[in-house]
């Protein structure tokens, strides 16, 4: 006599183990804030790669500008010199020739141009076009100069002279014959040798210095546009041939060559990076604070999940009868299991009621629907055939009494039930279904489902009448009744389901109680939505 | 589930269900059908010939609709729940057809 608990799957509220939960916002920061200054480095060192490869450029430029301006002066001393030893050295022509180079004013190349005999130096020159040549106070210099300027047949270049203003000079002696004649020049530098780029210029950009020769030094120094030499900073520098030596030209960068957008860049990505960082940060906040919020909604929806279904079963087991009663000759037992959307309660239900000392009124119903408002009604159904057994009426009254307590007009519910009358003295069997499904006889290992006289729901119509149908019964015969969630599935016939149930019951061998264990795990599938109510008497004897 | 109204005047109306009926979506039909009802027709035709299954509370609704409506008529029910119609012998008071 038990009516076993249904399955208690509640799940457990699992306390979430956390640690501090912004964890992940620093590792957010300090990825953010790496990959930022990565960007940075990068791009600073991009930016620095791509201005020196501009200042090289640059400075190659300035050396083409020299180079292209080297062969006039050199033109204008060796075209002179060739006219001095056509002419013989003849001062006057040299005079009128050298002119065109030499003098004061803006539109010659030298400030001095003189005619010089190569072997004979220390005489000074032989005539002079312009200002007198600083050469001239240096007798010794001069000699080595031109006795180099012979030998080399290129134009010779003395470093800078000392004077009032200072000088370069050159010296040129026609190839091919060892003199007699010499042509030096002397151009002027500018004081100090500083010239402020002005803003037009296609190089004011960049701060240049042009040294002569190879060896920059404070005194090889022609010409810079920075008001400090050496220029600081990353230098390109570009060797350019000149005469017998070399011009030396050094650059550095006055501006961004590339313009100002590469310059800031490195601070573009700088505040780019930081603010994004910071919105992934308060993003990242957001997404933990909202997650964290999401899951106390999960854990107290588990919670209440529990203790509703909790609250359902609890409910549901306290209209079922505690224990079935029990009679000399029967034995009786029932399950009931609950459907896996157990949160609502059903509207299943089983009863066994004792009639007088010797029969037994085996009910099993079912209300259409789910919820209170189901368990109300059938707990109305349930105490209302107790009220009629008591009376001593027999089920087919039973019925058409109960069927004036519900009605699907104004309730919207009705419920199949089905009343078994046992007697086990007259060992026969009235059964009275209200639109319920026909409960399975067992007798000899063969099972036969009783073939009632259906009768309208209980509910449909009050003036239905029910009629019951008595069957005799063998000895040891077993009864099941049940309700349709034990044989219906979604898509297969109750036909099919009521077959299954033929067959796993039909072995008798087992107990009762056995036996509902066995038919209730066999037929009802898991994930059964429905819930089941099953009901069974044995006759001992 | 879903359902169409298949026609609808003074004296009658169709009224299509497909799919599946059980208690989580009848909710849902019987709004849908309400206003029909309240025009109080005489004949209310409910054609399940695509529902694929009706539990009891699906039952339950068209019994309703059968005390307020003299003509209800579930037409053409696929044989799986003709049969628990009959089971529950509610099969002349559906006025299942054909």
């Amino acid at each position: 006599m038990t009516a076993s608990n249904g399955e208690k799957t509640v799940p457990a509220t699992t306390p979430h183990g956390r640690g501090w939960p912004y964890w992940s916002v620093v590792t957010v920061a300090v990825v953010g804030l790496l990959v930022t200054v990565g960007l940075i480095v990068v791009s600073t060192i991009l930016y620095h790669n791509n201005e020196n490869r501009l200042l090289n450029l640059r400075t190659r430029d300035i050396g083409s500008v020299l180079t292209a301006a080297v062969p006039t002066v050199q033109s204008s001393v060796a075209s002179t010199a060739t006219f001095a030893e056509a002419t013989n050295g003849n001062a006057r022509k040299f005079d009128e020739f050298a002119q065109q180079f030499a003098g004061q004013g803006a539109g010659h190349t030298f400030v001095s141009m003189s005619l010089w005999r190569v072997d004979n130096p220390g005489a000074g020159p032989t005539t002079v076009v312009g200002a007198q040549p600083e050469l001239a106070a240096s007798m010794g210099k001069a000699a080595a100069l031109f006795a180099r300027a012979a030998a080399s047949h290129k134009l010779t270049v003395l470093g800078l002279l000392d004077g009032p203003a200072p000088r370069i000079g050159y010296a040129y002696v026609e190839p091919g014959t060892n003199g007699p004649y010499a042509v030096y020049a002397e151009s002027l530098l500018p004081a100090k040798r500083y010239s402020a780029p002005s803003n037009d210029s296609s190089f004011n950009d960049i701060n240049y210095a042009l040294y002569l020769g190879k060896t920059p030094t404070a005194n090889t120094l022609l010409l810079t546009s920075a008001p400090r030499v050496p220029l600081p900073g990353h230098r390109a520098v570009v060797t350019i041939p000149f005469g017998d030596t070399f011009l030396t030209v050094r650059a550095t960068r006055r501006a961004s060559l590339a313009g100002s957008l590469p310059r800031d860049l490195p601070w573009v990505i700088g505040i780019v990076g930081v603010l994004l960082t910071i919105g992934a940060g308060a993003l990242t906040i957001r997404l933990i604070q909202r997650r964290r919020r999401t899951e106390q909604l999960a854990d107290e929806n588990r919670r209440l999940y529990a203790e509703q279904r909790g609250i359902a079963q609890t409910l549901q087991h306290a209209l079922l009868p505690a224990e079935l009663p029990q009679l000399h000759g029967l034995q009786a037992s029932a399950r009931y299991e609950a459907g896996v959307e157990g949160v609502e309660i059903g509207g299943d239900w089983y009863d066994a009621i004792a009639v007088g000392d010797k029969r037994l009124l085996l009910v099993v119903g079912d209300v259409s629907g789910r919820g209170l408002q189901a368990a109300t009604t059938m707990a109305a159904l349930r105490y209302g055939i107790h009220a009629y057994a008591a009376q001593g009426d027999e089920p087919g009254t039973i019925l058409t009494k109960l069927n004036k307590l519900v009605s699907v007009k104004s309730s919207g519910q009705l419920a199949t039930v089905l009343c078994a009358l046992v007697d086990p003295d007259a060992r026969e069997l009235t059964i009275t279904s209200a639109g319920h499904l026909p409960p399975l006889l067992i007798s000899d290992g063969r099972g036969e489902f009783v073939n009632t006289d259906v009768g309208l729901p209980i509910g449909v119509d009050r003036n239905a009448e029910y009629t019951s149908v008595t069957v005799p019964v063998a000895p040891g015969a077993t009864l099941l009744a049940f309700t349709d969630g034990l044989v219906e599935r979604r898509g297969e016939s109750i036909d099919v389901g009521l077959g299954r149930l033929r067959e796993h019951a039909a072995s008798n061998h087992a107990t009762l109680d056995e036996l509902l264990t066995r038919v209730v795990s066999n037929l009802r599938h898991d994930g059964a939505e429905d819930d089941t109510a099953i009901a069974g008497i044995r006759w001992l004897s | 589930m879903t359902f169409e109204l298949v026609s609808a005047d003074e004296d009658a109306a169709v009224v299509k269900v497909t799919g599946e009926l059980d208690i989580t979506t009848i909710g849902d039909l019987e709004e849908a059908v309400q206003p029909i009802l309240e025009r109080g027709p005489q004949r209310l035709v409910i054609d399940v010939s695509s529902l694929r299954f009706a539990d009891s509370s699906a039952i339950a609704l068209w019994v309703k609709w059968s005390t307020i409506v003299r003509g209800l008529e579930i037409h053409d029910p696929q044989p799986l729940l003709r049969r628990v119609i009959d089971s529950m012998g509610l099969a002349q008071t559906l006025q299942v057809t054909p």
